[in-house]
Order: C-alpha cells, then structure tokens, then sequence
C-alpha cells in the first residue's frame, strides 16, 4: 500500500530525442500525485519507466528501498490502470480481478477473498460473473481499478484512465478513484492533460511540458502562484499581459503595462527593466462603468468585446489597446455590460504576479 | 475498512514478490533477439531445408550440373508435343481465369453488401465446396458430364440432341472442373478486399449525378479493380499448376504441364527434362508475379488484410491507363449511356438480380455434391444418373470396407500430424514476422509464403529428389514434412492476421500485474487467438487431407492416403462406393467447418467490441 517512489535524475532518450530531461521527484508513502502535461510532454514516457516498460536512459528509480530499474515488470508488483482499460476479453469479471494473484500461486481460498473484497470495494460485487464487453465504459473502469488493487500493490500507476469516459461518469469516478486511495492509503501516480481532473484528485501535481518538470506543487500553489508562463496558460484559465518592470518597491513592482499603462504587481525574481508577463486570473478582475472610482492598484479602461452569460458567472472579453483581457464575475443580480460599452478593469496587486 | 486487503508487507515490497526467485529462461526471454531467433528458427529451417535447397537442386539438375548445358530446355521448346503442351497449359489457365473472375465478381459484389446471417449463409455454402477434395468434386464433375450423365441425359429427353454429346475428356470438361474448383477461391479472395471498400463512395457518385451505370463503372469499379487482379493472379498461378482435373476430365490433347512433368518423372524417368519442365513452369509463376508486383503489392494476393495498406507504389504505371481512359472517354460515354438506358429497369431491384445469379453460381457450386450424395444412395451397381433407386448398400458396404478404413485413419493420422507441426511453426513464424523490427519485414512476410507461390508439382518434384539423398523418402516424416511445407503458409497468413489486431496493451496489463512472458503466452495471448488458431489448425488439416500430388512421390510403400486411394480407384473405374466414400466425407468436412465457425462466433460475441457498451 503506502510504499515511497523516487526519481533521480531520470533521462529519456529515443534515438536524439530527448523526451525526459532530469526528472528529480519524491512521492510520499499514500501520497497521490499528478503528472499533468499537454500531449507529448513525455508524461506516459514518465509513467512507462515507471511501471518498467521503457528503460530509463539514465537515473534511478527507487521503490521504497529498493532500485526497481533492472527489475522486470512483472517482479515490480506495481497495479495499473491503463488508458483503455486493457481488461482481458476472455475472462469474467471475476477472473480478471483474480489474474494477479493467480500468476502469483496465491492459495484459493485466500484468492477468492482478496477478489470479493475489491470487487466490493468498487462496488461491483454483483457482475462478477459477466464478461468485459457486457460492461458499460465505466463498470469496466471500476473492475480495471480492482484488478489493479487487488494484490496490495506497492504503487498505483493511472494512466488517463477517464479519457474514454462521459462527462457525468468521470465526475463520479474522480470521486471514486479518491475515495479507495484514501481508504487504502495508496501512493498513486496519476497521469492526465485535464487540469480538472488533476486540481481535484491530487496531493500534488507536477506539471511537465517538453520533457521537464516544470513545477510540482500542490492545486492551491499551483494555481495561485504558477511558476511560469506556460504554467499559469495550462493551468486554469489566465490573463498575461506582457509588462516591463520600472521599479522595485519593498517586494513588489511598478510596471507598465503593455506599451503605457501603469500597473502594480508581484514580482517572481525579477529585476529593475526586466520584460515579462502580468499573470492575473479573470475571476480576480473586477469590471465596472468607465470612470467609477476604484483604489486598486491595477486599473485599464477598455470596450467590452464580447459578453457570454453563462449562468452562474459572466465571461466579458474586454480590449484594453492592444489587449484583450479577459474577465469572469460572478452574477449576484448587478448590471450587465452590453457590447461595445466603455468600462474600466481592475484589480489588486496581491492577485497578480510578473512571470517569466 | 482500512485493512480492507491484507497488510502483509516487509519493508515496503510485497511479500507475494519476495518468494519468487529470479528464472534464468526468463530472464534470458526478455532479450528480445533471443525471443526473436526462437520463434523465427523453425519456420526457416523449414522453408530453406525444404524449399530453397530443393528447389536449388533441381535447378541444378536441369542444366546436369557443372556441365552448365541447355540442352533440356531447347528440347522443350523445340518439340512440338512440349511446346503444344505449354500452350494449352498457358490457354487453359487463362481461360479459366477469365471465366472465373467474370461469374465470382457479382457475387463477391453481393456478399459486401448483405447483412451477417445472409452473409454467414452464403459464405457456408462457397465454403463447403471449397474444402471438399479437389478429387471428389472432380470425380463429381465425371459422372454429370459422362455419356450417360445427367446433362446429356436431360439434353436427349428435351430432344435437344438425338445422341449424347462428348463432354467428358474434351477442353471444356476440363474447364468447367476447373472453374469449379477455383470459383470458390475467386470469390474469397476478391471478396476480401472489395470489402473494405466503402459503399457510400458510390452513393455520393450518384447524389452528385451520376447514373447508377455510371456510379459503379467509375467509381466502385476502379476501387475493387486491385482486388479483382490479385484474384486473377491467384487463380492463374494454381491454374496452370493444376494437376487432378486435366488429367481426369480432359482428352490426351488436354494435356498441360503438371502432367508432362508427372509422366517423365514416373513412367519415362527422364529426369533432367522434368526438372527443366518444372523451372519453366517455376520462371512462368515468377514472371506473372513480378508482373503483378508492379501494380499491387503481392502480400495482397495472399492476405487482403496484411500490412498497412500505405501505398508506397509509384503512379507511374497508372499514367498509361488514366491516357488510354482519356482517349477512349467518348466511347465509354456512349456505352455508358446505353448500358444506363438497358439496365434501368432492372436496376431498382438490382439487389435481387444479384441474388438471382448468386444463388445460380450456389447452385453450380453445390450441384456436383449433391450428385455424389444422391449417388450414393443408388440401389445399381453402375454409376447412372439420376440413380434408379434408393439403396443403403454402398454405406453398408463402405462400413466394411477395410482398405478405405485404412486410408481414412491414415490420412486423419497424417492430416492431424501435419496440422500441429505446421500451427505451430506457422504461428511462431507469424509472432516473430508480425512483430520483428527488421527492416526487411515485408520481404520476410514474402518469402513465409513462398510455397503459395511455387506451383505444387515443382515443390513435389524438389522434395522428391531431396528427400531421396537424404533418405526421408517414403517415410511418414517426409510426407509430413511435404504437408506441414504445403499448409505453413495458411497459417501465417491466418495469425498474422489475428496478430496484427491484437491488442497488445492487454500483454503489458498482464505483466504489470505480475504474470512473466511464458504466463502472458498461456494465459492472455494464446487463449486470445485461439479462434484463429482453430482456423488455422482446420485450414492445414484440410490442405494435408486434400493433398495428392506430393503425396504420390513421397508416399512409398505406405498406407494410401483418401485422397491417393480416390484417385487410384477413380482411373480404375467409378462406382457407387466413391459416391459414398465421398459424401461421407462431405459431411465430416461440413461438419467441420461449423464446428469451426461455431466457436469463432461464440469467442468473438464474448470477446469483440470489449470498449464500452
């Protein structure tokens, strides 16, 4: 169940493509954690070092105490959810949940309870007996979940296992998923390109882009505090304006915003001249009638260009100049912006920061 | 519930892994060369023991070694009896072809177009004719078109005719025989590939404007076209490789290659000009090849489904056809117009047309069948037809028959022999074809099928002058080895089909769960194939139960084959009791078949679609 993982230094080369890059991470005992990235990032290159099926190029991967690197997939005793479930078509439920404990010998008896209890455990206790292909996309989930568990592996690798699932259903199983992590208390690698997916589920989410870790951090962190460019642009929806820093200020920045408006902001490490991106999420903008006083820090007169009522909150793309700048607020009965109406934007300085 | 599964763990790793101990074999199984010579050993040292150094043998024999000389081969060419031999051999086989494609093309057409159970109906009834024995079928053919045979009768009671036609021994029995036997075959093979073309392309030819006539003359007909010519390279090759039925059916002026060669080997002993016979007939089966590879790729011939269907041939060879189109476009426009104007009133119910005519070509297909079966329930001791009444003294008299017992047992013997030696060989060759990295992959894939492509006679001549230097000769294991040479072919073209859509993620889900690769064999891979492997299984059986030709050079003293006794007692004479020998085995190749399609289908409901609903 809980058992530690360790990546050190971990390279991938295919031919001259290097498609991971000094991969240094430590997983918790029980801790879950995300691997996050667009398509190609090298994630599921990551995830298959892991479960043994690509040979690192270079670096070590410890599980628990031991270096799992020469170790044959088979001797690794890692579960696995794989992306189309992989169940075995010839099986019943049953004997698929069993398979692992069967290549181990495990005694009947003790089989037979272990595959109860995690068939239980997803709720599928009743379709024991039926084959894969009369399953639903997600029954079949839950029993590639069961089959993964049910011989306490050491470590649980997921690999977009909610890809080929409705929207409904993956909102559920995300539910799910956690849930038995936290009752087994299972150290769980995750890998997926949905954000949402990975702010819900994860302990930690370590984003990767273009074969490096970028940052690891946990939903809060990550999203409030990104540490860059592409994070912030892959992680939720954002505002980057590019900015030039003019002075330094006790910590914070005066800058200017795109080629002249002025604008207060976080700084990241920058220094006095430095370019760089105003990072500040829409729903931190506040969008009001041209001219209304506001002592924020931050403040664009613009035209609105287009309004989307959705509901819950109103998505307003305003151009201010050469940008547009996107804000979100959320409907408690207040007027409405049309387009084509003068407005100003504004926000704090605590809810921006200067990104490289 | 947080002890929900057993916490019995020592430092981290789990105790289940802790008793295993690290195998050597599997350990040396993970290289994956090692796994790779392995499985790619058996199938080559068969077809290179077995084939390629036979067949260099006789090559060598035919220009008398080092002497180097031609002489056998002038002799060829400049005796007239040979020569009117390669001919005829050469008019046959493209006349069959011709009339082959031509009848199996609607059909094959038919059989894209109707839902599965018709489908699996139809498909029965091509079947059973297609594994029945070349012999029985031919024998079939004998009795309809004998002097006293039911055509002739039925001609005379019309009064059509006032004396019976000559039917039996001439030109056209033999091609009737033939197209018989490869109609099947047609229809397969074109079928196979006409069905991965997409209906709807015509469909919108026809909302843009196009008269149906002209929706599938350029449309549906140009797309099918590599599929009709990989047909009519198939059956033009076994053609001109036949043996059985000229032989049976057509007059001493019928005479084509395969029995030149069978009578200076046998009777006349003249080695050398068999031998330079044979690699005539061989550099004639090249040369159709080589012409075909250049339009189609040659897999295609074989295994509609091989390979990815990249199109890595130039377009240069299509350049003639688009000018020759482009000069000829007025008139195909007339014709296509009057072609509209005649078949318009058929065409709304074009579909049962089709049905007509396939049903027609069932009935051709069938009829020698039945005739066999209706015959063996004859209560004369003649074969007439249709039989003056109804006996059971033919079936009471093979149940007693001891020499045909032997026979059947001892081709069931053989067949089974056969059938597991070359599955097993035919799948290893088609793991390690499938899924080897080599760069040659496809020119390997080629030459796995190369006793297709080597007309029959030539591999049975090859093996008998090897086999007789090494001894095997007359021995149950060389005759296996001829057979398993005959069927491994069937089988690679068969798992290699299986193999491709295999999904190999359940292979990497069975060993993160702990299953090492001789577990991931036994368990997840081969049960998966194992509709496949039955068909494959079924498809040597039945190529060794078939077999004649190699069977009469390597068979020595042994029992008779079926197929052996067939023959020898068919050229003594024909009686009621081959009728019933026959059917007799009809039914268990019916049988068969069923049982065969039976379990497909059970394994495939419970295995297919297993992504959702």
């Amino acid at each position: 169940m809980s058992t530690s993982l360790e990546m050190k230094k971990i390279q991938k080369w295919y031919g001259g493509l290097h498609v991971v890059r000094d991969f240094d991470l430590y997983v918790d005992p029980g801790e879950f954690v995300t691997f996050l990235g667009p398509s190609g990032s090298g994630k599921t290159t990551a995830l298959k070092m892991i479960a043994g099926f690509e040979q690192p190029t270079g670096g070590d991967i410890m599980l628990g105490s031991r270096s799992i690197v020469d170790v044959p997939p088979y001797e690794r005793g890692i579960g696995m959810v794989f992306q189309n479930y992989a169940l075995f078509p010839h099986m019943t439920v049953a004997e698929n949940v069993a398979f692992p404990l069967k290549v181990r010998s495990v005694a009947k008896a003790e089989t037979e309870q272990k595959v109860r209890r995690a068939l239980d455990l997803v709720k599928m206790g009743e379709y024991r007996d039926r084959f894969p292909n009369q399953l639903s996309g997600g029954q079949q989930q839950r029993i590639a979940l069961a089959r993964a568990i049910v011989f306490d592996p050491s470590l649980l690798l997921m690999d977009e296992p909610l890809g080929a699932l409705d929207r409904n259903l993956r909102e559920h199983m995300k539910i799910e998923i956690m849930r038995i992590q936290k009752e087994l208390n299972m150290t769980v690698v995750f890998v997926t390109h949905d954000q949402d997916e990975a702010l819900v589920m994860s302990d930690r989410i370590a984003v990767i882009n273009e074969g490096r870790l970028v940052q690891v951090a946990d939903s809060n962190n990550l999203y409030y505090n990104p540490k860059n460019r592409f994070v912030a642009s892959f992680v939720g929806e954002s505002n980057l304006l590019p900015c030039r820093v003019d002075q330094i200020d006790n910590g914070a920045g005066k800058v200017t915003i795109g080629d002249r408006e002025p604008g207060v902001a976080r700084l990241n490490g920058q220094s006095r001249g430095d370019s760089g991106w105003l990072f500040v999420r829409p729903e931190h903008i506040d969008i009001s009638p041209r001219g209304a006083n506001t002592d924020v820090g931050n403040v664009l007169n613009g035209v609105v260009e287009s309004a989307l009522f959705l509901g819950e909150l109103t998505r307003y793309v305003v151009r201010c100049g050469n940008e547009s700048i996107t804000v979100k607020q959320q409907n408690r009965g207040q007027a409405q912006f049309a387009n084509g109406s003068p407005v100003s934007v504004s926000w704090n300085m605590g809810n921006s920061t200067v990104l490289n | 519930m947080t002890t929900l599964l057993a916490k019995r763990k020592v430092a981290g790793a789990p105790v289940v892994n802790v008793s295993r101990s690290r195998n050597p074999l599997n350990g040396l199984l993970a290289r994956r060369w090692v796994r790779g010579t392995i499985i790619a050993t058996p199938i080559l040292v068969l077809l290179v023991g077995f084939l390629v150094i036979p067949l260099s043998i006789v090559l060598w024999g035919s220009v008398e070694g080092s002497k180097l000389t031609f002489s056998h081969y002038a002799r060829i060419f400049s005796d007239e009896t040979n020569l009117s031999v390669m001919l005829q051999t050469l008019k046959v086989g493209f006349t069959v072809t011709l009339l082959s494609l031509v009848t199996a093309y609607p059909v094959a057409y038919l059989l894209t177009q109707i839902e599965s159970r018709a489908l699996s109906i139809v498909t029965l009834f091509i079947l059973v004719p297609l594994f029945t024995a070349f012999l029985i079928r031919t024998y079939a053919w004998m009795i309809i078109l004998g002097r006293e045979g039911p055509i002739n009768n039925t001609l005379i009671w019309l009064g059509l005719i006032s004396e019976p036609l000559p039917l039996l021994n001439t030109t056209f029995g033999v091609i009737v025989g033939m197209v018989h036997v490869l109609l099947p075959m047609a229809i397969f093979t074109m079928y196979s590939s006409m069905v991965h073309i997409d209906h709807n392309t015509a469909r919108a030819a026809q909302i843009l404007g196009a008269k149906p006539v002209q929706a599938f003359l350029r449309v549906y007909f140009p797309l099918s076209l590599p599929a009709v010519f990989s047909a009519g390279i198939l059956i033009f090759i076994i053609a001109i490789g036949f043996y059985i039925t000229p032989a049976l059916l057509g007059g001493p002026r019928d005479a084509m290659i395969t029995q030149l060669i069978v009578t200076q080997m046998t009777t006349l002993l003249n080695f050398e000009l068999s031998f330079a016979s044979s690699i005539v007939l061989l550099l004639m089966t090249i040369a159709i090849l080589f012409f075909a590879s250049l339009f189609i790729p040659l897999e295609m011939i074989w295994s509609s489904s091989s390979l990815d269907n990249t199109n890595r041939h130039g377009r240069s060879q299509y350049k003639l056809f688009i000018n020759a189109k482009r000069a000829i476009h007025p008139a195909l426009t007339a014709v296509e117009n009057l072609m509209h104007f005649i078949t318009k009133p058929f065409l709304s119910r074009r579909a049962r047309w089709l049905w007509a005519y396939t049903i027609l070509v069932l009935l051709f297909l069938t009829a020698p069948l039945i005739v066999v079966f209706m015959l063996s329930f004859s209560s004369s001791s003649f074969v007439v037809f249709p039989p003056p009444g109804i006996s059971l003294q033919w079936w009471v008299k093979l149940l007693h028959a001891s020499d045909w017992h032997e026979s059947f047992l001892f081709s069931v013997k053989l067949g089974a022999v056969s059938a597991i030696f070359a599955t097993i060989i035919g799948t290893m060759g088609a793991f390690w074809l499938v899924r080897t990295t080599l760069p040659i992959k496809r020119a390997l894939f080629l030459f796995s099928l190369s006793p297709l492509m080597v007309p029959v006679i030539v591999i049975a001549t090859a093996l008998y002058m090897f086999e007789a230097r090494i001894h095997l000769l007359g021995s149950f294991a060389g005759l296996v080895v001829g057979h398993v040479l005959l069927s491994v072919p069937y089988v690679v073209v068969i798992m290699a089909a299986a193999l491709r859509g295999f999904d190999q993620s359940l292979e990497t889900a069975a060993a993160i769960h702990g299953a090492r690769p001789i577990q991931v064999l036994r368990l997840v891979t081969l049960p998966l194939l194992k509709p496949a492997l039955l068909t494959a299984a079924l498809l040597a059986f039945l190529t060794s139960f078939d077999e004649l030709l190699v069977t009469m050079f390597m068979i020595g003293r042994q029992t008779l084959t079926l197929p052996f006794k067939f023959w020898n007692d068919i050229k003594y004479e024909l009686n009621p009791l081959l009728s019933a020998a026959s059917a007799f085995v009809v039914l268990l190749v019916t049988a068969a078949i069923l049982t065969t399609l039976w379990i497909k289908v059970r394994h495939d409901r419970r295995t297919s679609a297993s992504n959702g609903q």
